[in-house]
């Protein structure tokens, strides 16, 4: 039946579930959101006189790194309604009687929880050039931050589906999500470089610490690169977290949960064998 | 006429589209299903009945290759159910609930189906306008899906499960929820496609007496097995006829009981609890062969002036078969 010219099935997905998300407002309104939060904190940095004491670089940092953490949690929100949310609206059953691959059904999913961090980052810049005052810390926000936004987007969408792809419900889906994302960004927001005197051992300890964690680590790298200046030869280390969080997290998504997506959520050796 | 794989409009009425042999289903200990066989020809409307818990939904589920079956196997025209994406080339489905998309007029709903099997956008939207037409949704082609009444939305879905011109098309509880003449309405459509396209139709309901007048064959499921199949007037046929259900008013029933116990045909009169004014009178073996019998119980009612409010020979429509067979298993 497939005829020449047809379109494949990841597009065909992404394109209707671009439509839902951003007409049906779920997108849209999350967007709306981070840009009012975006210029309310930016506002503040620049008018609250306490806050206006920080340094240029504490503040450029500051709203880079609001803007990335937010948008990695839109991405997260969206993955993780893409399938347990079609679970629930009982529309997935329909999709998967279709004769399409599942990984490609997966791969537009994937891909429209991901559209929001373009745009997200076409909102934050504005903010960074106005913030940063034309000083050099621009450059470097503008370097890093897309960077570091742009490796661990797709990280945070792919984590948000497989847990929508484990959960029946999207209830459980988008607590599971939050929970993941508040148990990566707590310790990012209290961890950092030290600035205390404290043992070599115990510097060691916190430094594994934050390079487990891809936020802690970005963070760090941030910091390292607005703050510090850090030539890159210097900072390699934290940028190994935020390439390789990606590619564990898109290879389980991909190679395993992806090809195995069925009508009954669970992981394959927890549910009846299905096709 | 030569029948060709999966194309149903030279698909020859009478050839087998789906043969199922020794299905079997368990989840963990308990038995969903076992020994599902049967056959479904090109062109016929089988009806696929069982109380609650029966295993008709798993059944569905492992021939609409949502599932795996753990033993037997199945084919859809000609297609071995170890090719899943093949059979699901070829089959259509109307799940017992679906949604629908909200962002989506009709026509874009089908359009993006229709893409779903490979077909270019303006294939699958010359496709989608014309299965709106046939399904009585032309004047709504444009309107978004989530306005739809239940009817409508019912009949995008069997629109939907057309959309691959499928051999197969499953239908889970098409006509619930719906009104008397919707139900009509969406019957006459449904024996159209099995007429119309030469596809085999397999229906899903609760409502036996729709599946007795539009249904030529049916399979009736109990506790995961068949123990019911063939031509729907074949297995009313193979059912008890030696009842019958009369109901008198409430001050006449003892007099009727001693008039119809009087008749030597009759083995017992029982007052039916729960259903005051009903009798239920139970013949001897072979009584009801002869039909003159029914003819004796009436004028023996009028004879004694007793007003007969209702006389049913039980037996003779599917429901008895129904209940009688799935006693006990009803959940």
């Amino acid at each position: 039946m497939s005829s020449s010219g047809a379109a494949p099935v990841w597009r065909i997905v992404l394109w209707r579930e671009l439509r839902d998300q951003w007409i049906g407002g779920k997108a849209l309104s999350m967007i709306l959101i981070y840009t009012i939060l975006l210029g309310i904190y930016a506002y503040l940095f620049a008018s609250n006189s306490e806050l206006n004491l920080l340094p240029l670089n504490q503040m450029v940092l500051e709203i880079v790194k609001a803007a990335i953490f937010v948008g990695l949690f839109i991405c997260l929100i969206i993955g993780a309604d893409s399938v347990s949310g079609e679970r629930e609206r009982a529309t997935l059953e329909g999709l998967l009687l279709t004769p399409t691959s599942r990984r490609e059904i997966v791969a537009g999913k994937f891909l429209s929880a991901l559209a929001p961090w373009p745009i997200a980052l076409a909102v934050a810049i504005p903010y960074w050039v106005v913030l940063s005052k034309g000083e050099p810390v621009l450059r470097q926000a503008l370097l890093w931050g897309p960077l570091v936004g742009t490796l661990l987007a797709p990280a945070f969408a792919g984590l948000g589906m497989l847990v929508s792809v484990w959960c029946n419900s999207n209830k459980t889906s988008m607590l599971v999500s939050v929970a993941l994302y508040l148990v990566l960004i707590l310790p990012a927001e209290y961890s950092g470089p030290a600035t205390v005197t404290v043992s070599p051992q115990a510097t060691e300890r916190s430094n594994l610490f934050q390079l487990a964690n891809p936020l802690a680590a970005s963070d760090r790298l941030l910091h390292e690169v607005i703050m510090g200046n850090a030539p890159v030869h210097q900072v390699w280390l934290w940028v190994t977290t935020p390439v390789v969080f990606p590619i564990i997290v898109l290879a389980v998504l991909f190679l395993y949960a992806g090809p195995s997506l069925r009508l009954e959520a669970g992981m394959k050796w927890l549910r009846p064998r299905t096709i | 006429m030569n029948a060709q794989k999966g194309d149903p409009t030279h698909m020859q009425t009478g050839t087998d589209v789906l043969v199922a042999e020794g299905l079997a289903k368990h989840y963990g200990p308990r038995h969903a299903l076992r020994g599902l066989s049967f056959t479904l020809k090109a062109g016929r409307m089988l009806g696929f009945l069982g109380p609650n818990g029966a295993g008709k939904t798993t059944s569905i589920r492992i021939l609409t290759t949502i599932m795996e079956p753990d033993a037997g196997h199945f084919t859809v025209d000609g297609i071995s159910h170890k090719q899943p994406d093949q059979i699901r080339r070829r089959i259509g489905v109307l799940p017992e609930s679906f949604g629908l998309p909200k962002q989506m007029t009709g026509i874009e709903y089908l359009t993006y189906f229709g893409q779903l099997y490979g077909r270019t956008a303006s294939d699958a939207k010359a496709i989608g306008l014309r299965l709106m037409e046939e399904v009585g949704l032309k004047q709504r082609t444009r309107s978004l899906v989530s306005t739809y009444s239940h009817g409508m939305r019912q009949r995008i879905g069997i629109a939907r499960a057309l959309v691959n011109d499928p051999v197969v098309v499953f239908l889970d509880e098409p006509t619930i929820g719906l009104d008397p003449r919707g139900q009509q309405e969406l019957l006459g459509l449904v024996q159209q496609i099995a007429s119309d396209r030469g596809a085999g139709v397999i229906l899903c309901s609760h409502l036996l007496s729709e599946v007795e007048s539009v249904c030529d064959d049916v399979v009736i499921l109990s506790s995961g097995e068949i123990v019911a199949s063939g031509a729907v007037s074949e297995v009313i046929g193979r059912t008890e006829q030696n009842v019958i259900r009369i109901r008198v008013p409430t001050g006449a029933i003892d007099d009727a009981k001693r008039e119809l116990e009087a008749i030597p045909a009759v083995r017992q009169v029982l007052p039916t609890s729960g259903q005051p004014g009903w009798l239920r009178v139970e013949l001897d073996e072979g009584a009801s062969d002869d039909h003159p019998i029914n003819n004796r119980i009436l004028e023996t009612l009028i004879r004694a002036d007793i007003p007969i409010l209702s006389f049913e020979p039980e037996g003779g429509r599917l429901q008895d078969v129904f209940l009688q067979l799935t006693a006990g298993a009803i959940k």
